[in-house]
């Protein structure tokens, strides 16, 4: 044709539009060429089947998941009257976040989705510390809407990827059973659109098988462009609902600066503490020791000079010099044990080698016989073992000063990441926690401390007892 | 006096440690060293075998138990050392450890003591004679660690003062004139001590060392 129309248009026109269609053709040509390989590869490309894998693994679990969830929903809304009802419900939250764990797991080994974990689920102590824990988990809430939004996900996925393959199977087989007469029951995607008569609806010949078999070839090469659209939107879902919460990411890095801050506080508390030791407290022993020599050369002198020389002025003086020097003397042992109580309210060295034995000395000291229980794996850290420790010391201070009672116990366990104390006295109870404390500013000073690493502070004192005040703990700020 | 007690100090303030040095001197001690730190002392006690060693117990590296764990490994090595701890502290879980094995030879003394140098000077000769030292405040929190056992319980309230004064380490009629009782009395005290503790008649010295130690125990 273009032949025809360029006859009379010479030679020059016809070379000029051949360069363009060369030049056309050369400029697309690497660029077609890399589109069809991608094509032709692409239903043996290892992704492909990767994708269809996570589709049918995940259709599976889904079909679990979201049976599990209804049923114990449906189970804790109707018991919700009851306590009992919670439970179920906190334990329907826990099963998703297992259930989104899975399909993030699924997804990183098939998809190769890099989807960083969230963090670990780590409850308070006790039942109750436990329940609240699980219904405020927004990470397994999202798991659960990740689970209910995954039923219409695997739907779709099925329907779109495998209605592909299947179609491409039998289109691309039709030439060979085509020609009996009885067709299969056929349930892809051209019976949706061309209805249900479309395969047996009475064709037939060479053309027709032909026709057939090339559109087997078009569904082959667009079965994994199906599969992949569909994953490409449970991808996005997955990304969103199963990455860590960014609430969650923005607590934890809060709350790892209150971690380094107190963390910090403490290092610089013991700092102080061992700068008093070795500094000014080692320096009070020395002075009050050269003001106890002093105090007995002069005892020394006095004696030597004996009653020979009854000199009344000498006699006042020296007095006076041995007054100064025993008012000397006594003053700098008195700031010797102000300073060293100073100093151990700062930073008590009983925690330098841990907590067990500088609980057994608190124990130990105190007045009401007491005994300590204590279990721990680790150490925690300085910030938190000082915490606890100041809390029982206030506590058996309180315990001695107002509980009237005749034992006391401490008891010092590790639950997962929480560290549990708890102090029980036999006494007389009604504390209230405005009430506690030795000092109007000790116990409320500590339960300030005990909220500021996220800790919690519970007091049970009925009247006539027995008190018991239950002290939770991070292990690390 | 016939011979001078010998003495090696270790403490790892400088100022403290030559206050010590000089107090002792005036007393008539022998110094055999003065170290700031625990190897020092091991080497120290390994070449001149001094009578006393008197150890700080917080000191280098780490600046916790360091000299505690040093003496600890001392007596195991030179069964007739006497230890003197010395400390800024009392920790009744340090005292439990020290005096584990056997109380004779050790002191437990807060640092303050040194301010009242016959006191101190008395302490360290009694360790020296293979006594016990034991600071009242020790004594005070050991006390209270005990009092929940039934152990001590077979014991009268005075035979408990008396007890506690042995544990300090302090002889007969010193506990006498503490007391403000007569020094027979005392030692009815003492005996009655012995047998509620079921202790031998033998080396009556021995005897009180371990009256103490079933006190501490307790």
């Amino acid at each position: 044709m273009m032949g025809i129309e360029m006859e009379d248009g010479g030679v020059q026109v016809r070379s000029r539009l051949k360069e363009i269609l060369t030049a056309v053709a050369g400029a697309r040509e690497p660029q077609v060429r890399a589109t069809a390989r991608t094509i032709i590869r692409e239903p043996f490309a290892r992704q492909t089947w990767s994708e269809l894998a996570f589709l049918s693994i995940g259709a599976l679990f889904a079909v679990f998941g979201i049976a599990f969830v209804v049923i114990t929903l449906f189970a804790g809304v109707v018991l919700a009257i009851t306590f009992f009802g919670l439970g179920i419900i906190a334990l329907s939250v826990r099963g998703a976040r297992g259930f989104g764990g899975f399909h993030r797991q699924l997804a990183r080994s098939y998809l190769g989705e890099d989807i960083e974990d969230p963090d670990e689920f780590t409850p308070r102590p006790g039942f109750l510390g436990w329940l609240q824990s699980t219904l405020r988990d927004r990470t397994g809430w999202r798991a659960m809407a990740y689970v209910g939004l995954k039923v219409p996900l695997a739907l779709l996925g099925i329907l779109a990827g495998f209605a592909f393959w299947w179609d491409a199977f039998f289109c691309l087989t039709f030439p060979v059973w085509g020609g009996s007469g009885s067709s299969p029951a056929v349930y892809g995607l051209p019976q949706v659109l061309f209805g249900t008569n479309f395969w047996s609806g009475g064709h037939s010949g060479f053309l027709y098988e032909v026709g057939v078999f090339l559109a087997g070839v078009v569904f082959f090469f667009a079965a994994p462009w199906a599969v992949r659209a569909t994953v490409y939107l449970d991808r996005r879902v997955l990304r969103v609902l199963l990455s860590p919460d960014p609430v969650a990411l923005r607590v934890r890095s809060l709350e790892r600066a209150r971690a380094q801050t107190v963390d910090s506080s403490a290092a610089t508390l013991r700092r102080i503490e061992r700068d008093l030791h070795d500094g000014t407290q080692a320096q009070l022993v020395a002075l009050a020791m050269r003001l106890g020599m002093a105090k007995e050369k002069l005892a020394e002198y006095e004696e030597l000079a004996g009653p020979a020389a009854p000199d009344p002025d000498r006699t006042r003086q020296l007095d006076h010099v041995r007054q100064l020097v025993d008012d000397a003397h006594r003053g700098a042992k008195e700031a010797i044990i102000e300073l060293r109580d100073l100093a151990r309210g700062i930073h008590p060295p009983a925690l330098d080698t841990g907590l067990e034995g500088a609980l057994a000395t608190l124990a130990a000291r105190n007045t009401i016989p007491t005994q300590l229980t204590i279990s721990l794996v680790g150490r925690p850290t300085p910030a938190i073992e000082a915490i606890a420790y100041f809390c029982v010391a206030e506590l058996l201070a309180n315990v001695a000063q107002h509980a009237d009672a005749a034992r006391a116990s401490i008891t010092c366990a590790q639950h997962g990441r929480w560290l549990r104390l708890v102090v029980r006295d036999d006494g007389v109870g009604g504390a209230r926690p405005s009430s506690l404390g030795s000092s109007s500013s000790g116990l409320t000073g500590l339960t300030d401390r005990v909220r500021a690493v996220d800790g919690r502070f519970d007091i049970v004192s009925p009247l006539r007892g027995p008190t018991v005040v239950t002290v939770d703990l991070p292990l690390h700020a | 006096m016939t011979t001078p007690i010998r003495v090696v100090i270790a403490e790892d303030s400088a100022i403290l440690r030559d206050g010590l040095v000089q107090l002792l001197l005036d007393r008539g001690f022998v110094i055999t060293d003065a170290v700031s730190e625990p190897d020092a002392l091991r080497s120290s006690v390994e070449r001149d075998c001094p009578d006393v060693a008197i150890v700080d117990i917080r000191m280098p590296p780490s600046f916790t138990d360091e000299g505690l764990r040093a003496a600890i490994e001392l007596r195991r090595v030179h069964a007739g050392l006497g230890i003197l701890m010395f400390s800024q502290y009392i920790e009744t879980r340090y005292a439990a450890e020290l005096l584990a094995d056997d109380a004779a030879g050790i002191g437990y003394l807060l640092k303050d003591r040194v301010a009242d140098v016959s006191d101190f000077v008395d302490a360290i000769e009694r360790v020296a004679s293979g006594g016990t030292a034991l600071d009242p405040e020790v004594v005070t929190q050991l006390l209270g660690a005990s009092r929940r056992t039934d152990s001590i319980s077979v014991l009268s309230s005075r035979e408990r003062e008396v007890l506690s004064l042995m544990a300090e380490g302090r002889s007969n009629v010193a506990i006498a004139s503490e007391l403000v009782i007569s020094a027979g009395a005392v030692e009815r005290h003492v005996t009655n001590i012995f047998m509620k503790f079921d202790l031998p008649v033998s080396q009556s010295d021995h005897r009180r060392i371990l009256a103490v130690l079933r006190f501490l125990d307790s």
